[in-house]
């Protein structure tokens, strides 16, 4: 692609145009850690910074809190910087966040924060333009792809005006949006880099701060002058009107479909019956055009995502339709059918007629049920959460953020709190459960990226304050669901400059870990055996916290590693079902509470000392129980076919058994890919390697 | 010269290709609509999920489509067909992978019929396995839509989307796919 040619027109993804308008704005620093929706910002500053003369420092942070403030100190310095992160990723950022505000930066710095409305990635709906307000951070709130690229230019001149970060905070639809547009040449500031020492500034103490926060006040207030001012910032769609009985007042993706359903509607805004102010800015608020609206209409719907900004920051709040009113939703995406219905009782209540009632539309009435996400086949975590279950199936199993999160389709995902969590979550109720004597096994599971990125602390808190419990690190060497970018332990970096490694073992053997091991999952008879030593070890007088390393490929990322020596499998044939029995008169039952504890439906209760009863009812004749029994009571042979009893179903839960009506399996070859690993799983050897593979 | 304005959902499940069609479909049309807007998803939604695409055509705004205005509904999967039904415009095409509409249960089949859609269904995982390509069912699946008229592109403006700038090996896997999904469309 030549950089030369004037006008490339090119459909980019809403991310894509954030990362070419911060190209087309100098940017110099850039830096982010990945989260849906954001991900792919960073990636696009170092594909489009590599046709700059001096292409920006891009690098991916350990963690959110990390990139801000390599960011911010960068803008310190007068380049111009950004940081991209989903909103949750905010979170974490806040601390320097909020401090960001009050102190400022030289050369502008832009904080993107990604929303997800719906949620349709994330752990919540949260508006990050709150958590703008809340840290006096003026936001931009983009439409469109289009709309972000265009306002990069215009938030890194309002941050160098007034010596502050502005955050663009896109929803979903804009990251994975995509429009067609016009791409402008980049652009070389060449700044040189310079940091003028001014402690009171930036190392300002509590005394100063209030000082600064005084100053921060003033500023504020003439960054609402400036914004209300703007004519590319608020852009009246429909102009007021005398008398006009209804006002809307939108924000982001809402305004632009918000325009589309009215078009639907019969009342397109071209037409201008319905007054439409869209504010791309709505913190600090452009009071200006707002109360214009405001004053001139009786009543204005408010229409933004996903919590009230622009309806709690305007005047005159008896007016506004919204969702301290009840007429939008106050949780869930503004979708166009939401949209619909909320436009549509509008227009009702201030007795303006929608000339076309919404369309004629096809209901139908039998719905496949919902696709439940699902691990890639050949996924090694599949194989730790089986053997999870195996090993130790009376556990309780906090896990974490990332793919592994979908270890719940196995019964082997108990908590997903934050990110980090798996470790603290295991540490307390290890603690807790644990108390009274009783012997819960806490088995936490964590990926490796999710582990630099706020893992440690969970483990170096465990360790200090003496905690029991298997931690396994899920390191598959990349961060999977995001789109496989670079951890720490790869030592790749994100525009390629020289980085170095980091070793987790080393990691973990420095934050005091006394018992650790590194495996491979696909041998999930030694990590079944490795799962039980290491509880074993947890519980015992010396016992801490024991650390399992599973080290193996992703499937997705790098699938000829994954599967390094395919087996392909077959079903050997159907039989009809079959119930496990406790036969204790030839074999005494040695009451060791195996058969009880692994059995996946609970059909087996303890009576009474070295008595089982099985609840025929429920035994789905899985033959667990006979296979863990040491002393031969618990009799069920195995049959060498299918019967249908749906153990690899549930606690393997590979996309490739495809279950029949009656719960027979039979392998998907369109999913399959030869891992092999279900034919351990079956307890009558029903799955096997095919002859010929041999 | 008055501009194109279409909306299309593509449906079906991770791993079928769902976002190379719409963004086929989205570069085929630009030049007759100027103006393109799409919507996709990512992340976990993609792990086996089902996965649809949205792609507004002309003078839109926003880049999801509303219930009953897509001119287009092309479903890779037949399941996800029966899931985004409720977006397909009263005069618009539904184009499913599937061999005939069993699998739609009789109510669905009727309600089907008396909306007054056009309907296609092309046993296009098949068609591209015998091929050679299983995994190229969304270009037949492609190619039948534009042989019906069921885009506002022909085939050819279609093609020239699809295998502009690609290798030449994959430039004709896909044409061939483009033309075995015509065929099948013509044999309807």
């Amino acid at each position: 692609m030549s950089s030369k040619a004037k006008v490339r027109k090119e459909i980019l993804m809403g991310n894509q145009a954030l990362g070419r308008g911060l190209v087309e704005n100098g940017v110099a620093v850039m830096t982010a850690y990945p989260g849906t929706p954001s991900s792919e910002i960073l990636p696009s500053v170092v594909h489009y910074g590599a046709e700059m003369k001096h292409p920006p420092y891009c690098e991916w942070s350990v963690n959110e809190k990390v990139a801000v403030e390599v960011a911010l100190s960068s803008a310190y310095t007068g380049q111009r910087s950004a940081v991209a992160m989903k909103m949750v990723g905010l979170n974490v950022a806040l601390d320097p966040v909020m401090s960001a505000a009050y102190i400022g930066v030289i050369g502008g710095m832009i904080l993107i924060s990604a929303d997800d409305p719906g949620p349709h990635s994330s752990q919540t709906e949260q508006d990050s333009r709150l958590l703008a307000h809340f840290a006096k951070l003026p936001v931009f709130d983009p439409d469109s792809p289009a709309m972000a690229r265009d306002l990069v230019g215009p938030a890194f001149a309002l941050s160098e005006r007034f010596q502050i970060p502005v955050m663009i905070r896109p929803t979903l639809r804009v990251c994975h949006g995509r429009q067609n547009l016009n791409l402008r040449e980049p652009k070389e500031l060449e700044r040189a880099p310079v940091f003028q020492r001014d402690p009171f500034r930036w190392a300002a103490i509590p005394k100063m701060r209030l000082a600064l926060h005084h100053a921060l006040n003033a500023k504020l207030a003439k960054i609402q002058d400036y914004v209300s001012k703007s004519k590319s910032l608020n852009k009246w769609h429909a102009p007021l009107r005398p008398r006009a009985p209804l006002g809307i007042l939108a924000s982001g993706v809402s305004a632009a479909l918000a325009r589309d359903v009215l078009a639907e509607l019969g009342l397109p805004v071209g037409e201008g019956k319905v007054p439409f102010l869209q504010t791309a800015a709505p913190y600090p608020l452009p009071v200006g055009p707002v109360s214009e609206l405001i004053a001139g209409c009786r009543n204005v719907l408010v229409l933004e995502e996903t919590e009230p900004v622009l309806e709690l920051l305007a005047p005159r709040r008896d007016q506004l339709w919204g969702r301290a009113s009840g007429h939008v939703p106050s949780a869930g995406e503004l979708t166009p059918e939401v949209l619909g219905e909320v436009l549509e009782r509008a227009l009702g209540e201030a007795k303006l007629k929608a000339p076309r009632p919404r369309g004629k539309m096809l209901t139908v009435p039998d719905q496949p049920p919902m696709r439940r996400p699902n691990l890639c086949p050949g996924c090694s975590h599949r194989a730790v959460f089986y053997s999870l279950r195996r090993a130790l199936p009376t556990g309780v199993y906090p896990s974490d953020i990332g793919c592994y999160t979908l270890g719940m389709n196995q019964g082997a995902v108990d908590t997903c709190h934050d990110m980090g969590a798996a470790v603290t979550f295991a540490s307390a109720l290890s603690r807790s459960l644990n108390q009274a004597g009783d012997e819960t096994p806490v088995v936490a599971t964590i990926g490796d990226s999710t582990f630099f990125h706020s893992g440690i602390t969970g483990l170096v808190n465990a360790v200090y304050n003496g905690s029991r419990f298997v931690l396994v690190i899920l390191d598959n060497e990349t961060t999977s669901m995001t789109g496989m970018q670079p951890t720490p332990e790869s030592g790749l970096t994100a525009d390629g400059h020289p980085g170095q490694a980091v070793d987790i073992k080393k990691l973990v053997e420095g934050c005091g870990v006394r018992w650790l091991t590194e495996l491979d999952p696909y041998q999930m008879g030694d990590l079944q055996k490795t799962l039980k030593k290491a509880w074993r070890w947890c519980k015992s007088p010396e016992g801490s916290v024991a650390v399992i390393i599973a080290r193996h490929a992703c499937a997705a990322q790098r699938p000829k590693d994954a599967v390094a020596t395919p087996c392909k499998v077959e079903v050997k044939g159907q039989a009809a079902p079959v119930k496990t029995s406790f036969k204790p008169k030839d074999n005494p039952c040695a009451d060791c509470g195996g058969c009880v504890a692994v059995c996946p439906v609970g059909a087996l209760t303890r009576t009474g000392k070295g008595k089982i009863k099985v609840d025929g009812a429920k035994c789905t004749g899985c033959r667990l129980c006979a296979a863990v029994c040491p002393t031969g009571t618990m009799v069920l042979e195995p049959v060498g076919a299918c019967v249908a009893c749906g153990l690899c179903s549930t606690w393997f839960a590979c996309p490739a058994l495809a279950k029949d009506a009656k719960g027979y399996i039979s392998i998907d070859r369109g999913w399959c890919v030869d891992c092999g690993l279900c034919a351990e799983v079956c307890a009558h050897g029903a799955i096997a390697p095919l002859e010929e593979s041999k | 010269m008055s501009r194109l304005k279409w909306q299309a959902v593509v449906a079906g499940v991770g791993g079928q290709g769902v976002l190379f069609v719409s963004r086929a479909l989205a570069s085929s049309v630009e030049p007759k609509a100027g103006s393109i807007l799409i919507s996709e998803v990512h992340g976990m939604a993609q792990r086996g999920g089902a996965v649809v695409s949205h792609l507004k055509a002309g003078p839109f705004s926003g880049p999801l489509v509303s219930f009953g205005q897509a001119d287009l509904l092309l479903a890779l999967d037949p399941g996800e067909a029966v899931r985004n039904l409720t977006y397909l415009a009263p005069k618009g095409h539904l184009v499913v992978n599937a061999p005939d509409l069993e699998f739609l249960s009789p109510k669905a089949r009727k309600a089907l019929a008396s909306f007054g859609a056009q309907v296609l269904t092309v046993p296009a995982t098949e068609l591209a396995g015998r091929a050679g390509t299983p995994k190229g069912a969304n270009v037949v699946l492609l190619g039948a839509a534009a042989a019906v008229g069921a885009l506002p592109v022909k085939l050819k403006e279609l093609e020239r989307a699809i295998c502009e700038g690609q290798p030449q090996a994959r430039a004709q896997a896909n044409q061939k796919l483009l033309n075995l999904g015509a065929e099948a469309a013509a044999q309807v």
